[in-house]
């Protein structure tokens, strides 16, 4: 399969610069310059597909290199809609990073959205070192839930592999939902949630934030523990933080959310003060 | 007749490996089902057979290939890998504690009992005196051992997941959710099941271990937020 995405970003005058951006058809990089506070040194990258979704059969490589000292950002512009497969096709996205020394990039996207019958697979590599610094959001929704669609796509497999020097593993992710290997259907494991989620940091400059995001979620699910049982249901939004690493240096969120919207909220509020190494707040 | 007395022997060994009297701490954990209840995800005993089938399933998926695979290959070298990449495969960090204390239980009570195999008590020496070296996962040790008492790669996975169905059942019991004649029965009932989920996850490459039931996780890394609970896990 041929790249249809590069990005390198490199400090050029002490700036972090975009100085390759490249993309081709399914899919379409562009690199606004005034999305936040110029104060603030980070290049934005927007993915944009064509028609707002990926068609069956697509299959769209990117490659982004954050070089020693830079930051980045890559995000979208709305969800990622996965279009039903024809003849069994399956769309694909890989995206390949590396982040160097004293880097940072966020990957900040709005959720995937399999249509009913979809064929999706989903690969993440990061290639980082130890003081590297990363944010990872990587959602995705039961489809058309307001038109009663539910868990109705063929196949979702999402991956992300963190490796530290290149080849140490540090963080090793994969979710397969299989309708035809599912024991009674995905819609049945899901109980009634619509919305699976998961944010992953690591990194020095993440330190902070990652002790208040684990102070905020433990509050609110033990309020939820606190309450008795007999009055209780299930909450809307479900969370838990897992660190991982040597030293637990790294924290991964794991969420699951009745709306798509309580996803968003939660987002909003966890990664606010990544602004300060982005520019912008994510997700306003 | 001396082919018979091997396979006699293999038996009774199979039986201990699997006997909930071996001290391995399994009943110590309960597959994230008290988290599970207490966030109304299984509500009562109707539910505890979806529960069950799906904790089977996320094992099955993600952790059978550790299993084939330390069956595969039994030197230090390929368990450490296996080890290190199981590591970092589980994310959960509630799952990743309860396996590595169920991992070093099995291995030490592995090691005293079937004393009469050197290799065991050689790789737990090597294992011991490589300070951090081996994070001691349970599933790779449990085909490490199948391998070297000699026991073949289906009966490994096979009696990996029928473990798993006897401590989250047991579990189940201890939380007040099944009575232990109705726990046997459920037993029984999803063996079939379970015995289709060794099929559709036996023998695969590490490289396909992946999560099929995302909630289940969710759900599991929220025990330690739990106000009272019974089990580690």
């Amino acid at each position: 399969m041929g790249t249809t995405g590069i990005v390198v970003v490199q400090k050029v005058g002490g700036k972090s610069t975009a100085t390759r951006c490249f993309s081709t058809y399914p899919l379409k990089l562009i690199i606004p310059t005034k999305v936040g506070s110029s104060k603030i040194d980070v290049v934005w990258i927007y993915s944009l597909s064509y028609g707002g979704g990926v068609v069956s059969g697509d299959c769209i490589s990117c490659s982004i290199n954050v070089e020693d000292d830079c930051s980045a950002a890559f995000t979208t512009q709305a969800s990622t809609k996965v279009y039903k497969s024809i003849g069994s096709k399956i769309s694909g996205q890989i995206l390949e990073v590396k982040i160097g020394k004293n880097a940072f990039l966020a990957v900040i996207p709005d959720p995937v959205t399999c249509f009913a019958a979809a064929r999706y697979h989903q690969k993440q590599v990061f290639k980082i070192e130890p003081d590297s610094n990363l944010v990872v959001v990587d959602w995705f929704t039961s489809g058309r839930h307001e038109n009663g669609e539910k868990w109705n796509f063929e196949v979702y497999k999402s991956t992300n592999h963190i490796f530290l020097n290149d080849e140490q593993p540090l963080f090793l992710d994969s979710v397969l939902l299989d309708q035809t290997l599912a024991v009674g259907g995905i819609a049945e494991s899901m109980c009634n949630y619509q919305v699976i989620g998961m944010l992953i940091f690591f990194g020095p400059k993440l330190k902070c934030i990652q002790s208040l995001v684990q102070d905020k979620v433990k509050k609110m699910m033990t309020a939820y523990y606190l309450t008795p049982a007999r009055a209780k249901i299930s909450p809307s939004l479900i969370a838990s933080c897992n660190a991982f690493g040597l030293k637990e240096t790294g924290l991964v969120v794991r969420i699951a959310a009745v709306t798509t919207e309580s996803v968003y909220d939660f987002l909003r509020e966890q990664l606010a003060s990544i602004e300060s190494l982005i520019g912008a707040a994510p997700y306003c | 007749m001396v082919g018979f007395e091997v396979d006699s022997h293999l038996q009774w060994s199979q039986w201990q490996l699997l006997d909930s009297i071996l001290p391995t701490g399994g009943f110590a954990h309960s597959y994230g089902l008290e988290a599970s209840i207490q966030t109304r995800i299984v509500t009562g005993p109707e539910d505890l057979k979806l529960y069950v089938i799906h904790v089977l399933d996320n094992i099955g998926s993600l952790l059978l290939p550790f299993v084939h695979n330390a069956h595969k290959s039994l030197d230090f070298e390929s368990w450490s890998k296996l080890d290190r990449w199981l590591e970092a495969t589980m994310t959960n960090e509630i799952s990743r504690k309860a396996s590595t204390s169920q991992g070093s239980a099995l291995l030490r009570v592995a090691t005293s009992v079937f004393a009469e195999v050197p290799h065991l008590k050689q790789l737990r020496d090597i294992a011991l005196s490589s300070s951090g070296a081996i994070s001691f996962h349970h599933a790779p040790i449990f085909g490490l051992l199948c391998g070297i008492l000699g026991f073949d790669a289906c009966f490994s996975q096979r009696a990996y997941m029928f473990m798993a169905m006897r401590d989250v059942l047991s579990a189940s019991t201890r939380l007040n959710l099944i009575g232990p004649l109705g726990a046997a029965k459920l037993q029984h009932q999803i063996a079939p099941i379970a015995e289709q989920m060794v099929m559709k996850w036996m023998d695969r490459p590490i490289e396909e271990a992946c999560q099929t039931i995302p909630l289940l996780d969710t759900v599991q890394g929220c025990h330690a937020y739990l106000f009272s609970r019974l089990f580690c896990s």
